[in-house]
């Protein structure tokens, strides 16, 4: 099998994580050859989902000084199996040990990296871009929730929402209108008194200056412009603005979740890339890259052949040439399942969907990100429930950074904990000397989209290709034509199949009649 | 070079979109041609209505094709009720102790009518997914459903549901789902459910807001039928849709609904009422509240003990048909006591000071009744609408909204600050400042109305203070008593031919 592979290619990238794939599928859609290579025996890399038993597996590998992936634990908090003498049903309510949760491992996946996606963020509008949007499936998040007075409770996020709510007054509701509605006018008026008194002060000051309530100041804060008491007004107007942005596109609220778990984008763009001729190397190690000073090409020896490229674009992780580079803890992540949700029966009707909750610690200097996720999603059994936890790292150890937050979260609530697992994702502080030519990704950062990941991967392809296009849109079948036809032919085969049908009719009908033209 | 793949250039796209554009053109005026032949021949076939499937699924919007449906499908069913009658002669008796073969035998003709019913909602529901709003689609649908006694009228609901899931404010739906709910007997309580659900999802539905308000009465009737409902449930109303008109001033629907809370809800379907009447020495005027072209229609008669005079030949003075005179010569009769008949009702006529003749007056009354438990919901909405014009004063709707609630809560109290509004609207909504000068002119006109009958030469005269600077004179039907209209020169001129007949104009 190994024989068959090419042995010069434009591109080898090395790691199958999202920026890299983006990557990948950019040179690959415009033309040039790319060796997708990774070690790993799955797609994505710190940005893939697992199967619970694959989860617990990859947790339990054996971490090299340079993993990305570090500092893993996981605990059960049920017995292995249910004792004898108990039926697991009883009185309908389902009593869930180590065992039943095992017998749907394949139901879950679970996401080293989950994100949320802005409706009209950079994510989703280069998924449509790009076209690349046919392959991936997509649930739009049903709460934004926010705490207040030590309850979670639903964010009013559109009109109607703010119209249903109870717990606004009708002049509350007005001034959050109003102010939402001037946020989203920020910008269209540039000489507009607000925005020049308030440049160079906080968002917390100029939303303090327009006579909102309490409430609707962290309604705002919280989880709209999801800002702290430090952010400039400039940068809550635009996060206000973003969030307004992506309002009303596909849900209730401005945010996307994939479904069946974020581990499937990095793959959605490995399938473009092969479409394009891409060629793909899962468990399969790059040994060892040196540079040929004369053709200026980079050597790769891997599983005893040598390969030849003329650029080489590596995620942060992977030897060799993380080899030796110091690590850094970058995010601290926590995994839960429980058998119940977090929040009142309101936020989570029929079983609940996807919810997001922006927390922040007692000071409200540290902010983490939570997932409550739903069998609705695709990433979970039915009848649990899995909450991703997500924090800016400050130390070695997960837990700990979380703390915090899960105290808030789980102590004073009668959410039943199922199974909880830590770990770390670290980026690397520094570039490994046999890394002069090669290109870096960055591990994944703290974010809820995948701004920085896209931007991060348009600056290497910039780099590496700079007249070419990132990701221009991919043809539909319909619209592609085989060399040698008249393309202005209409061609029956590239009508959408019911148009086809009724052309047929159509023509049949002409022709059994005499025609008067 | 072969198999290579080449996308198609939007040159070439536009000119494949053009010969696909021709062959449709030239299916189109076929399947027309033919027919239109077999129409003129008469041929009310199957073949007829497939080719008319065909044009109506792209556009279900010829109203001819319909027809030609219609005929297609009462032809077919006059056959199959030809034959069902035919076989039920030709069964032989003996055969009915074969119940089974028997039932068989009656259900084919009702079972093929059952399938041309089925063939042709199928259709309009093709047709409606190409055009949620074709009137055709729609009636046909409903013509459709007319024909069959046993029509699923559950199923019509559940579609219903459907397409305002698609579109809660296609106003076809809206009305389609009146007509399945009333055939379909749905308890009005549910309906309103419903209603309340599609405003939760979108208030910015005017037909949503007007199933409403056709529901609510229904379910929640007024006692006084001087409310739109009771007061309970209007209360309940006023709340809510004064939290959609904060939510989003800009909206329309919101405020339009809450005008007709506020509103005396009986007065579409009152008959005119008598607003004054005066009888002289030589004849006699007559006013209603409300336009009657038919006033001759009516019996009307004076009556004094066992005496009756028929009073008939009215004539309209005003093009608005609220100021009649009567046409005939009538002298007064001499009596103490008088009662003027129209229709069924009955006014007591008083006698004029210092002067001959009798007359009625009774002045426009502009606001219902209103209960300690209503009061107190009024002023909680007056109160949150002023605070909202605190942060926003120069919000239309709020400034009209709270006009209106100071006049609902006392009109004599609030009249000045009410137009005071009004002139305010007349700048921030300059558009429509014909609109708030005309309603300022009722307000005034209404006030000044109810204060006459103290005025010192009631009611011979009729004084407009200097200072009220009127656009027009609206209720002028009710000065047709007074001998003479005292008004400003400058409105005097500006009304012209506008100005409202006195008793002392008409040539009696």
């Amino acid at each position: 099998m190994a024989d068959d592979l090419p042995e010069q290619f434009d591109l080898v990238v090395i790691g199958t994580g999202f920026t890299e794939s983006c990557i990948a599928a950019a040179a690959s859609r415009v033309g040039k050859s790319v060796l997708h290579i990774d070690s790993n025996e799955y797609y994505g890399d710190v940005w893939s989902s697992f199967s619970m038993d694959t989860y617990c597996a990859r947790i339990d590998r054996v971490v090299e000084p340079h993993s990305t992936l570090r500092n893993a634990s996981y605990t059960w908090h049920v017995a292995e199996t249910a004792p004898e003498t108990e039926s697991i049903e009883t009185q309908g309510d389902q009593r869930w040990t180590r065992d039943s949760v095992m017998a749907k491992s394949r139901r879950f996946s679970l996401d080293l990296c989950p994100r949320i996606l802005y409706a009209a963020g950079e994510l989703v509008q280069l998924l449509i871009k790009s076209n690349i949007c046919r392959y991936a499936e997509f649930r739009a998040v049903d709460h934004v929730c926010m705490r207040h007075n030590e309850e979670i409770v639903s964010v009013p996020c559109s009109r109607s929402d703010v119209f249903n709510t109870k717990s606004l007054t009708i002049v509350e509701k007005r001034l959050l209108m109003k102010f939402l509605t001037a946020c989203n006018d920020y910008g269209e008026d540039k000489c507009n008194e607000d925005s020049l008194e308030f440049r160079g002060r906080t968002f917390l000051e100029y939303l303090q200056a327009q006579r909102v309530t309490e409430k609707i100041s962290s309604c705002v804060m919280q989880a709209i412009a999801m800002c702290g008491p430090n952010t400039s007004f400039e940068e809550g107007m635009q996060r206000t603005q973003r969030f307004l942005g992506s309002l009303g596109r596909y849900g209730n609220t401005p945010f996307l979740f994939p479904m069946y778990g974020c581990g499937e984008l990095p793959q959605c763009f490995c399938r473009l890339c092969a479409v394009y001729g891409g060629i793909y190397c899962l468990k399969r190690a790059v040994d060892d890259i040196g540079l040929d000073a004369e053709t200026n090409e980079l050597v790769l020896s891997s599983a005893g052949k040598t390969l030849r490229a003329k650029n080489v674009v590596s995620a942060p992780g992977y030897s060799p040439v993380s080899k030796g580079v110091e690590m850094r803890p970058h995010i601290s992540r926590g995994l839960f399942v429980a058998s119940n949700p977090l929040g009142n029966e309101e936020l989570n009707k029929g079983g609940g969907g996807v919810n997001l909750l922006r927390l922040l610690d007692a000071d409200g200097q540290r902010e983490a990100i939570l997932i409550q996720l739903s069998h609705y999603s695709g990433a979970c059994p039915e009848g649990l429930y899995v909450f991703h936890l997500t924090t800016p790292a400050v130390s070695e150890d997960p837990a700990s950074d979380l703390s915090a937050f899960t105290s808030l979260l789980f102590d004073r609530s009668d959410v039943q904990l199922i199974f909880s697992s830590y770990f770390t994702i670290a980026s690397q502080s520094n570039k490994s000397a046999a890394a002069e030519h090669i290109h870096y990704t960055e591990a994944p950062t703290f974010e809820l989209d995948y701004d920085a990941a896209i931007s991060n991967a348009r600056q290497v392809f910039n780099k590496l290709y700079a007249d070419a296009e990132f990701l221009p849109r991919a043809p539909d079948p319909e619209e592609i034509v085989i060399d040698g036809e008249d393309p202005s032919a209409l061609n029956e085969n590239s009508l959408p199949e019911d148009l086809r049908a009724q052309l047929h009719d159509m023509q049949q009908a002409t022709q059994e009649m005499d025609i008067q033209e | 070079m072969h198999g290579r793949v080449k996308v198609r250039t939007t040159e070439e796209e536009r000119e494949r979109k053009k010969k696909e554009q021709a062959l449709k053109v030239r299916a189109y005026r076929a399947a027309m041609g033919r027919i239109q032949k077999k129409r003129e021949a008469g041929e009310l076939d199957s073949e007829m209505l497939t080719l008319t499937v065909q044009i109506l699924q792209r556009n279900p919007d010829v109203s001819t094709l319909w027809n030609i449906r219609r005929e297609c499908v009462l032809d077919k069913l006059a056959k199959l009720k030809a034959e069902a009658a035919e076989k039920e002669a030709e069964t032989p008796k003996e055969e009915e102790n074969t119940e089974g073969a028997a039932e068989k035998n009656d259900s084919q003709p009702e079972d093929k009518s059952q399938a041309v019913f089925t063939t042709e909602l199928d259709l309009t529901e093709q047709c409606l997914m190409v055009n949620p709003k074709s009137y055709n689609a729609w009636h046909h649908r409903c013509w459709t459903l007319e024909q069959n006694p046993r029509a699923d009228w559950q199923r019509e609901l559940l579609l219903c549901n459907k397409y305002l899931k698609f579109d809660e404010r296609n106003f076809h739906t809206w009305d389609y789902r009146r007509y399945v709910t009333e055939k379909a007997a749905v308890p009005a309580a549910q309906e309103l459910d419903f209603c309340t659900e599609k405003i939760k999802v979108n208030f910015s539905n005017y037909s949503s807001w007007h199933h409403r308000s056709l529901l609510l009465p229904e379910l929640y009737p007024n006692e006084r039928r001087d409310r739109p409902m009771s007061e309970e449930k209007l209360q309940q109303e006023l709340d809510m849709v004064l939290t959609a008109a904060f939510t989003d001033p800009n909206d329309s629907s919101a405020w339009f609904y809450q005008r007709w809370l506020l509103g005396s809800g009986a007065e579409l379907d009152r008959v005119p009422k008598v607003a004054a009447f005066r009888l002289g020495a030589k004849g006699a005027v007559l006013a209603l509240d409300k336009p009657n072209p038919e006033l001759n229609k009516l019996p009307i008669e004076l009556v004094s003990g066992d005496e009756k005079w028929q009073l008939q030949n009215w004539q309209s003075v005003d093009s608005g048909k609220t100021a009649w005179k009567l046409q005939q010569a009538f002298d007064c009769p001499k009596t103490k006591s008088l009662t003027l008949k129209l229709a069924d009702q009955e006014v007591n006529l008083s006698p004029i000071p210092n002067s001959d003749g009798f007359y009625y007056f009774v002045p426009p009354h502009a606001v219902a009744s209103c209960s300690k438990e209503l009061l107190a919901e009024l002023q909680t909405q007056l109160q949150s609408c002023l605070d909202l014009l605190e942060y926003e004063p120069d919000s239309k709707w709020t400034l009209l909204t709270s006009a209106l609630l100071m006049r609902a809560i006392d009109v004599s109290a609030n009249h000045d600050q009410s137009l005071t509004h009004l002139t305010k609207l007349e700048k921030v909504d300059a558009l429509r400042e014909g609109y708030y000068k005309d309603l300022a002119a009722r307000w005034v006109l209404e006030s000044e109305l109810a204060k006459w009958p103290q005025a010192a030469d009631f009611p011979t005269k009729f004084e407009l203070a200097e200072e009220k600077s009127l656009a027009s004179l609206p209720l002028g039907q009710y000065l047709i008593i007074a001998d003479e209209l005292k008004v400003s020169p400058k409105l005097r001129e500006e009304l012209g031919e506008r100005l409202p007949k006195s008793f002392g104009d008409l040539e009696l």
